[in-house]
């Protein structure tokens, strides 16, 4: 199988090459025409902020990807960007590592779950563009199995590995139900946002968002459908809120351990989480001197995100034996592409002979004899190809040894004169396959 | 009779390590097929328990309450037995181990030392007295259980505090979780109590010439009533929560312990059956 890929990622190239080349969705709906016309007969772009990725089948048998390249950079030139920036791969090679990006192994953060319908999103542009055939098409489906495979079967996707989830796991681990609890977010930057985002996901109960300027609170808090609570009054409502996570850009603490102190006063010491996703820190860490005061920084919640990863690290050799058994699965029925042909070849000739033969004796017996005879010579031919057909089918989709495939194949051709029958994946029909199934079973 | 009530008290006490096994795997490993099964191979336990009790009831003829080894049985089951209905009706199947170990120790010395009484005082053959005493052992059941959560809450109170996140952190329930358990299994534990001790103001005076309302155990048990009623009333109350809640649990079960060592050794109590 002569499929190509070229693929510039995390590993290859620093963020800012990245997120220059990196091609949005009407990007990719113009470059594939390009792809068509010069380089392949059938195609995928990938472009997340962490990787862009072509793979394709070439027009032609050649294995230098340094056009494909060269076409992406004329399309989206980019300072500083060299061939060296470029993985490249071939065959086998490539459908591993398509099935490495889509289980999430291959991801900056191992285990990310949005990878996944990003691939998917990223074929069925393919498709709508008509630039993806039959292989293609098994290729992404099994891809996408393999991806979904891998977050049932394995815990790649479990654990927070973000500070703002990781945050949110803690709460998990002190308030029972969160939609009974209110939750206030300072701040309304990225990290602020995500934490927002993140409760709201977990149907806290009341969200209040609070910033500085007001404008982006208000963005934030439509949102997320959560109240305001304007900074200037933020320290005479704190109490008012089980849950505080404060990410702003403040170089001071913006919450003292006076202001924490009378405000569990006033919620009678009902216990208060405190999340100081911030750098520098808002809240005073002395706060979690104070009974029923739960109080995390960067720093303690780093360590969770850290155990996680770890953890999602132990899982990817479970998730390369679900690519090295979808990739077994791939091949067998890639191998079934060759043998196909053959076997329709071999029936039609034997079907051939038959209809001959009741030419010669159409007219020379009654009508209802001849209608015994043509049944009869069906189910022979039925039954004296049932097992070779079976059997090299077997052979195919074993996909263990395409040697033996090959010269079975051959055999049979020689043996009856078959002459030459297509063997380019590009034409297989998987109707006509189905077909096959259908009347083998018959 | 005798051969199965011989042969389920040697069975008992490993099916109960096999539990504990289970529970313990499952806390520090959490595989899906251990954690199916771990429920039913406490329920077979809980039933044959319950066979054995019954069968040495019946061949006896008398509860199993005549010597401190068949009381020890009596709390294994209880035990496990209040624990098996908080699992089902809370679905939280992580907490299990620190349960069952009180099982699994009070059955061993249960099996050990228990011997055939077939000759009792003609008392324990009442069946106010049985209903009594397995009432106020279920009750102090769930107090021991409302215990062992209150001290898993601590243990995961301070684990959050230093900023611990290892085992205690990723297998317990949240601290919220904890706190009810604990204080469900109280209020269980403390309605028990409280039909043990009526059962007993009703029925004692009349089967024991010599009761006294100043009876040494009976004001223990009435101050223990009295905590965990205190405790009750003013988390209802909406006065207590969290760490307030299960440091009273604890206090409450402390006394309780405290109460029953020095009514069963020092003081001179009527109310003493074997």
């Amino acid at each position: 199988m002569n499929l190509v890929g070229i693929s510039i990622n995390h590993k290859t190239s620093p963020l800012e090459l990245r997120e220059a080349l990196h091609l949005n969705h009407d990007e990719i709906v113009t470059f594939i025409p390009r792809l068509k016309e010069s380089l392949f007969s059938e195609g995928v772009v990938i472009s997340t902020c962490n990787r862009t990725e072509i793979f394709g089948f070439p027009k032609i048998n050649e294995f230098n990807l340094s056009p494909i390249i060269n076409e992406l950079i004329q399309f989206k030139p980019v300072n500083g960007i060299q061939q060296e920036h470029f993985l490249k791969f071939f065959s086998c090679g490539a459908v591993r590592h398509i099935f490495s990006v889509a289980s999430g192994i291959d991801s900056m953060i191992i285990g990310d779950s949005q990878i996944l319908g990003q691939v998917k999103e990223s074929f069925e542009i393919s498709e709508d563009l008509d630039f993806a055939g039959t292989a293609l098409r098994k290729i992404f489906d099994t891809a996408i199995k393999t991806g979904k495979r891998a977050i049932k079967e394995t815990k790649i996707g479990e654990g927070a590995v973000t500070v703002s989830y990781a945050a949110v796991q803690v709460v998990e681990k002190i308030f029972s139900n969160l939609d009974k609890k209110s939750a206030l977010v300072i701040g309304s930057g990225e990290t602020g946002e995500l934490a927002a985002v993140n409760l709201r996901d977990k149907n806290i109960g009341k969200l209040a968002v609070s910033n500085r300027t007001m404008e982006r609170a208000e963005k934030l808090a439509e949102k997320v459908h959560g109240e305001i609570v304007p900074f200037q009054f933020l320290k005479e409502q704190l109490h008012n809120f089980d849950i505080i996570i404060s990410a702003t850009s403040s170089d001071n603490y913006i919450i003292s351990f006076e202001n924490i102190r009378s405000a569990l006063k006033r919620r009678k010491n009902s216990p208060v989480v405190l999340m100081d996703i911030a750098v520098p820190r808002d809240i005073d860490p002395d706060v979690k001197k104070i009974e029923n005061v739960f109080y995390h920084d960067m720093d303690s919640l780093k360590i969770i995100v850290d155990q996680n990863l770890q953890k999602r690290k132990d899982q990817v050799p479970l998730v390369q034996k679900i690519i090295i058994d979808e990739m077994i699965g791939f091949y067998g029925w890639l191998n079934t592409l060759d043998v196909v042909p053959t076997i329709k070849t071999m029936r039609s000739f034997f079907e051939e002979i038959r209809n001959d033969e009741l030419e010669k004796i159409k007219n020379k017996v009654s009508k209802e004899d001849f209608l015994k005879i043509e049944d009869m010579t069906r189910r022979m031919m039925g039954r004296i190809l049932h097992n070779p057909t079976v059997k090299l089918r077997e052979f195919a989709e074993t996909g263990a040894n395409i040697k033996e495939v090959a010269a079975h194949t051959m055999i049979l051709k020689e043996l009856f004169n078959l002459g030459e029958v297509p063997l380019n994946g590009n034409e297989f029909n998987e109707d006509e396959h189905k077909e096959d199934r259908v009347n083998e079973k018959e | 009779m005798l051969q199965p009530i011989d042969s389920l008290n040697i069975l008992l006490p490993i099916l109960y390590c096999l539990v504990f096994a289970a529970y313990l795997y499952d806390f520090f490993n959490e595989k899906k097929f251990v954690n199916n099964s771990k429920r039913i191979i406490l329920f077979v336990t809980l039933f044959l328990h319950l066979f054995y009790l019954i069968s040495r009831t019946i061949e006896f003829d008398h509860p199993p309450i005549t010597s401190k080894f068949e009381i020890f049985s009596i709390i294994a089951f209880s035990i496990s037995f209040s624990y098996f209905i908080l699992e089902l009706l809370t679905d939280i199947r992580g907490t299990g181990a620190f349960i069952i170990l009180f099982s699994l120790v009070f059955q061993i010395a249960s099996s050990l030392f228990i011997e055939h009484n077939f000759v009792v005082p003609e008392v324990l053959r009442n069946r106010l007295l049985g209903l009594h005493v397995i009432n106020a052992l279920l009750g102090y059941s769930g107090i021991t259980i409302s215990a062992v959560y209150g001290l898993l809450f601590i243990l995961l109170f301070k684990n959050l505090k230093a900023n611990k996140f290892g085992l205690i952190f990723n297998r317990l329930p949240s601290l919220e979780i904890l706190e009810k358990l604990s204080f469900y299994s109280a209020v269980i534990g403390f309605i028990l109590l409280t039909a043990a001790i009526i059962i007993g103001i009703i029925w004692l005076p009349n089967a024991f010439p010599n009761f006294s309302y100043f009876d040494p155990k009976l004001i223990g048990t009435f101050f223990v009533w009295i905590v965990y009623g205190i405790g009750i009333l003013r988390k209802l109350l909406g006065n207590f929560y969290g760490k307030k809640v299960i440091v009273f649990s604890l206090i409450g079960f402390v006394f309780a312990i405290m109460s029953l060592i020095v009514t069963n050794t020092l003081g001179k109590t009527f109310h003493s059956f074997y």
